[in-house]
């Protein structure tokens, strides 16, 4: 035993390299790569190597509304060659299956409609829902600049607005919904406008590591070109030399089951995620390896509209979020309702996990019909997330639901809504509601679903990324879900792209404006 | 005498190191295909004559008729397109294997050369044309797969259609469109 000791002490790496000399520390290279220098070095700076396979004035991470943003912002500051990586085989990200409400006051839609609105209310409102955890600078920096940015992706991209919604939270109608209800529409013209520019884009490249020089200075990256997501094994490696500076901007981590579950103990894998399968942490985590600071990692947003019964954001959320305030959600197993249905999105999502297992939200004919779209009606009944019933018995029957206390309950609901008031959960009834009668009944069921990180990396109103040591971490600027701070608590819908595009603008300008390091 | 063995030692870890190195990247070199396929034979091998590649694995039912000398024609007798996934070769080959039985040849796609790399879009559209792709698959329920809110009719082909693997249905990250990718 005591020998093993001594030969392990000996294999340290410093006399096996020593020792062995030159085949050892060939074999050694050729099996670990850098890997074995790389924890040594690290104080610093990384093994640089000797031979950049490309090289560019800006490297871009991720392709969504920030990235794409980056890219066509730095070509304008006068950047030469601006490349945009993307690990997936497609471009856009989460933002390519968003669904295109754009938050910005004092929007034409606004004037048209006859909607007052100010920055300072838009900010008040981001503000108020995010506890007041937002930083405030940063903040500001999306409320005040949402409406040049909305309007620079008219004027200049040609992106089209129609319609003017409302999301939740927010004081007024500011929600520009884009011509085909979906972030394409910004993110399709932002991507035809970056290669028109010269724009380089590589897709299926995937960032593995931050290279920095002795001074911490961020001067490249590590990637895989040809990476299959998400095969770990695919991809060949290749070095990127960023002269002037990467910008972060690939997004937040709501499929990242192992990160979330760190931050929030509570969202294992009995919580689906509203994202595209790449809203992985792995790029934010090689950031903080890098030196970059994270904040406010654990304020996850789950959607509490969505459905178990069918994939991804789905229908049930558009059937959901019209019937609140005119319909009721009830605990199939106790047969009661447990929460205000207008309640936000925390509350509610937080209700629900409280509970443990899926409840439902009804409607009657009269709501429903009065409420919901009749394409997405038709597209969750098709796929199963909801149902039709003749009687109130016939639900209690499907969801295995006491009957007697349900239709106990269904009938308080009812007392409510003729007085408009309610008693046990100060639930917003409607002027037009009515109490629930009229058959067929139509219902869905619920269950959280992860949405949007507001946490992640630390920035200033310059998207310049701050480090551990509370100072800049030079050449590397963030934008978007990847970024924290912005919202706080809570990130209001529609305020997602106002956030991505009013920071992915500016960090492509200050990134192409970095002075080059060699 | 501690210290030489403990370079023994050195060297023959090294000596391991080493090898493993070698001979690893050397496996992933010349990847070696599912089923055994003998790759030099597919060039030339006839698209119906499975036991020219596949050998010994059995791919057809033995219930099956001879296909050796069988054109694309003569499989849609029986397997008559636009009836369902049971009637058709939709979802059941590999694209390369449909591009070979309708006489397409390696080479019309990959060029005549030693190492073949992976096909680009651009490649495909020369005979795929999006538009023409769209308009064909434009009925298609509950939506057309080649003409998407999120791509329009740029997604690019191979994200769905394989040609030496298993085709898969894209759209089912996140949607239950259950399309059947040919």
């Amino acid at each position: 035993m005591k020998k093993d000791d001594q030969t392990d002490k000996r294999l340290s790496r410093r006399n096996f390299l020593k020792t062995a000399g030159s085949a050892a520390a060939v074999a050694g290279l050729a099996a670990g790569g850098i890997g074995i220098s790389s924890t040594n070095a690290q104080a610093v700076g990384d093994a640089l190597p000797k031979k950049w396979d490309e090289t560019y004035d800006v490297v871009i991470v991720g392709s969504g509304f920030a990235g794409l943003a980056a890219a066509i912002e730095a070509k304008n500051a006068g950047a030469k060659d601006v490349v945009v990586l993307d690990k997936m085989p497609v471009h856009g990200g989460n933002s390519i299956i968003n669904g295109g409400d754009f938050c910005a006051p004092g929007t034409k839609l606004q004037k048209e409609n006859g909607v007052e609105d100010s920055p300072e209310l838009m900010l008040k409102d981001m503000l108020k829902a995010g506890s007041y955890l937002n930083h405030p600078e940063l903040a500001r920096m999306v409320a005040y600049h949402a409406k040049e940015a909305i309007e620079w992706t008219e004027s200049y991209l040609g992106a089209r607005y129609t319609k003017l919604n409302y999301q939740g939270g927010h004081s007024v109608k500011r929600a520009n919904g884009t011509i085909n209800s979906s972030g394409s529409e910004v993110v399709n013209k932002q991507l035809a406008k970056a290669r028109e520019l010269g724009v380089v884009i590589q897709l299926r490249t995937k960032l593995v590591k931050f290279l920095s020089n002795n001074n911490g200075r961020i001067v490249g990256i590590e990637v895989r070109k040809n990476y299959k997501f998400p095969d770990e094994s695919t991809g060949k490696t290749a070095f990127i030399k960023a002269k002037r500076a990467v910008v972060l901007s690939s997004g937040g981590f709501s499929r990242d089951l192992k990160l979330r579950q760190i931050e929030d103990p509570r969202l294992d894998e009995r919580f689906e995620s509203t994202n595209h399968p790449g809203a992985t942490g792995e790029a934010l985590l090689a950031a903080c390896t890098a030196n970059a600071m994270d904040v406010q990692m654990d304020w996850i947003q789950l959607g509490p509209w969505t459905s178990p019964d069918e994939k991804g954001f789905g229908d049930v959320p558009l059937f959901c979020e019209p019937l609140v305030g005119y319909g009721l959600m009830v605990n199939p197993q106790t047969g009661k309702r447990f929460f205000k249905e207008t309640g936000n999105r925390k509350e509610r999502a937080d209700a629900i996990i409280l509970v443990g297992h899926p409840v439902i939200i009804m409607g009657d004919s009269y709501a429903v019909n009065k409420q919901v779209v009749p394409g997405r009606l038709k597209g969750a009944m098709d796929n199963g997330a909801i149902k039709k019933f003749d009687t109130l018995e016939d639900i209690a029957g499907n969801y295995n639901i006491p009957l007697d206390v349900f239709l106990k309950e269904v009938s308080r609901w009812n007392s409510f809504v003729e007085k408009k008031q309610d008693d046990d959960f100060g639930c917003m009834i409607f002027k037009d509601a009515r109490p629930t009668v009229v058959p067929p009944f139509y219902v869905a069921r619920l269950w959280p679903k992860v949405h949007h990180t507001m946490g992640g990396l630390v920035i200033d109103k310059n998207a310049q990324v701050m480090g551990f040591d509370l100072k800049p971490v030079k050449g590397l600027f963030a934008a978007g879900e990847i970024t924290g701070g912005v919202h706080g608590a809570v990130r209001l819908g529609g305020v997602a792209m106002a956030d991505c595009i009013v920071f992915g603008r500016i960090a492509g300008t200050n990134a192409a404006k970095e002075k080059p390091w060699g | 005498m501690k210290n030489k063995n403990t370079l023994t030692l050195i060297l023959f870890v090294s000596l391991i190191l080493f090898l493993l190195a070698a001979f690893g990247s050397g496996l992933y070199a010349q990847p070696k295909t599912k089923s055994g396929v003998d790759k030099s034979k597919t060039v030339e091998a006839k698209a119906g004559d499975c036991a020219a590649c596949h050998k010994d694995t059995k791919k057809l039912p033995d219930s099956h008729v001879a296909t050796k000398d069988m054109p694309y024609d003569g499989c849609v007798v029986c397997h008559i397109p636009g009836e369902g996934n049971a009637g058709t070769l939709r979802g059941k080959l590999p694209g390369s294997h449909i591009h070979a039985l309708k006489d397409v040849k390696c080479a019309q796609c990959h060029g005549k050369v030693k190492k073949p790399e992976p096909v680009q879009m651009s490649q495909c559209v020369t005979c795929h044309a999006p538009d023409n792709v769209a308009k064909k698959t434009a009925n298609v329920k509950p939506n057309n797969p080649h003409d998407s809110p999120h791509y329009g009719k740029s997604a690019d082909c191979n994200l769905c259609h394989h040609q030496h693997a298993k085709s898969e249905d894209y759209c089912a990250q996140c949607h239950s469109y259950k399309f059947i990718v040919p």
